[in-house]
């Protein structure tokens, strides 16, 4: 029972992860590869309040989760100003040079990472995992819904329009800007807040656990599920956490395991983008119609 | 009338190549004024300077009599310039109707915006439209969409690129009569067009543009009787 808890938890920390992402690079259509290191500033952040201050754990996450908001702020206002080409460039940098410092600084505990980080709750004893499943729960459902209404409404409607023509939206009269770092930054503090709720439960961090390779992992739980969908990527995180578990139980030899994952990861993400690019979740494009001659809206077209 | 826009010696250069040489420009409310000129001649830049889709190198556009040059395009689009796109520009993933509320001074969905889109797509005869999307429309719909769109914006400056590219038959004289009420309703309007009888029909005065420079200012009658502008235009 605490190995499905365990389970149920991971899935509702990558639906947070992969809902988040599908947020910054479908619904906005800004291409990043930093969730991961926003995850870890998430976690890390959070660790280090309160491990150092002894502040309570949900203030915390709140903090570690400002943390990864502020931080992306940082990188999308100079980048985005320029171009949205150069967030690509700005993201593979602030991705490799924070673990960097990550990874080399003695405050974050260096390669070793972080132990003995304070839970949010007990989770020792068989129910009290179930105790964490809800909280996660109810945090990935919250991250689904904010997402849902940000998207849905008004504002959707100008998301949609930035991302299908930029130039021909600000000459509307809206702020490109300012739009792009607002999505940037709000799907960068959901990363951040699933990475409180990872640290707090496993109770220690190491960089490895939020390497670049993750942004992979997150992109192909948005693909499978459906990019642009709202509940895609929660569907791609439960069935790209369960397949490495189902591996697993075919009691593989671990040499054969580790690159079976991968092939099938890879192959999963290439039979999508071509048999099926909107994923499980999204709609087939519409088939563009072509007027008919006595169509009454039809205009003469020389 | 009241000066609306002017731009004195804008220039632009990309590269060796010269897209604005000290363009000097006035538009007047109520007033049309039609910008001809061969292909390359820097139409569309000029438009693209003045709406701030690209900054000038030297220069200044006032708008209203005030200097607008520090301000981005969205800026100066709800400053008052509303322009439309030779290529449309429609969003596709939006229904018509979206595509002209988000384009209203309110951009949110409430009842007022959605009656004045309704109002415009009626302007230009394509309320039946509404709920279609741009991608299901003929080219010459989505020109009077784009038009009806560039309507949404309540500045007093217009400016349209080819409107009738793409476009005859009864569209022709909607876009006509669209343009002159939106003229008798006091704006500014400065239309790029290669239809010579459409500048025609509907202009005050035309100016020529060739190599990013003014080159003459008039009538489109003293411009097609003019050798000189005739052999520019053609090349013959």
């Amino acid at each position: 029972m605490e190995f499905l808890g365990s389970m149920l938890i991971q899935i509702g920390i990558f639906t947070i992860l992969a809902t988040s992402f599908n947020l910054i690079i479908g619904y906005g259509g800004l291409m990043s590869i930093a969730h991961p290191i926003f995850f870890a500033l998430g976690a890390y952040g959070s660790a280090l309040a309160t491990l150092t201050t002894g502040v309570p754990v949900p203030i915390g996450i709140m903090l570690g989760a400002g943390l990864a908001t502020l931080a992306s702020v940082a990188i999308s206002l100079p980048s985005l100003r320029v171009s949205g080409d150069y967030l690509v460039i700005a993201s593979v940098g602030f991705q490799l040079g924070v673990l960097q410092i990550i990874k080399n600084s003695e405050w974050t505990g260096g390669p070793g990472g972080l132990s003995n980080i304070p839970p949010l709750i007990d989770t020792t004893g068989p129910a009290a995992i179930w105790s964490y499943v809800a909280i996660v729960a109810l945090a990935a459902i919250a991250t689904i819904l904010a997402v849902r209404r940000l998207v849905g409404g008004d504002l959707g409607r100008a998301i949609t329009a930035m991302r299908d023509d930029e130039e021909a939206f600000s000459a509307l009269g809206h702020d490109a800007m300012r739009l792009k770092i607002l999505l940037f930054a709000f799907g960068s503090g959901l990363a951040g807040l699933a990475g409180g709720l990872y640290g707090h439960y496993f109770l220690f961090v190491t960089p490895e656990q939020f390497e670049v390779l993750y942004s992979a992992a997150m992109l192909t739980m948005v693909v499978v599920g459906g990019i642009r969908t709202v509940w895609g990527p929660a569907l791609g995180a439960v069935l790209l956490q369960l397949l490495p578990s189902a591996i697993n139980f075919l009691k593989l030899p671990s040499s054969v395991t580790g690159p079976l994952q991968g092939i099938i990861f890879t192959t999963l993400v290439l039979v999508f983008m071509f048999a099926r690019p909107q994923g499980l979740l999204g709609r087939a494009p519409g088939a563009q119609v072509v007027a008919e001659e006595d169509d009454p809206l039809e205009v003469r077209v020389k | 009338m009241s000066e609306v826009l002017r731009t004195r010696g804008l220039s632009k250069r990309f590269g060796g190549v010269v897209v604005a040489d000290r363009v000097d420009l006035m538009l007047e409310g109520g007033r049309i004024v039609g910008l001809v000129g061969p292909n390359g001649a820097g139409k569309t830049s000029l438009f693209n300077l003045i709406a701030g889709t690209v900054a000038a190198d030297s220069g200044s556009v006032l708008l209203n009599g005030a200097p607008i040059d520090d301000q981005p395009m969205h800026a100066r689009a709800r400053l008052g310039i509303s322009r439309s796109w030779q290529h449309n520009r429609l969003f596709p993933s939006l229904s018509v109707l979206d595509n002209l509320v988000l384009a209203g001074r309110d951009p949110r969905d409430t009842s007022v915006t959605r009656e004045r889109a309704m109002a415009q797509l009626e302007k230009v005869r394509m309320t039946q439209a509404a709920h279609r999307f741009p991608t299901e429309l003929s080219y010459g719909k989505q020109k009077l969409i784009s038009l009806a769109r560039a309507l949404m914006n309540e500045g007093n400056c217009l400016l349209l690129d080819e409107p009738m590219a793409g476009v005859e038959g009864p569209a022709y004289d909607s876009i006509q009569r669209v343009v002159r009420d939106e003229a008798a309703a006091g704006r500014a309007i400065l239309v790029i067009e290669h239809n010579i009888s459409f500048i025609k029909d509907l202009c005050d005065r035309a100016v020529f543009m060739f190599a990013g420079r003014i080159i003459r200012t008039g009538t489109i009658d003293e411009m097609v009787e003019s050798a000189e502008l005739t052999e520019l235009y053609f090349g013959t």
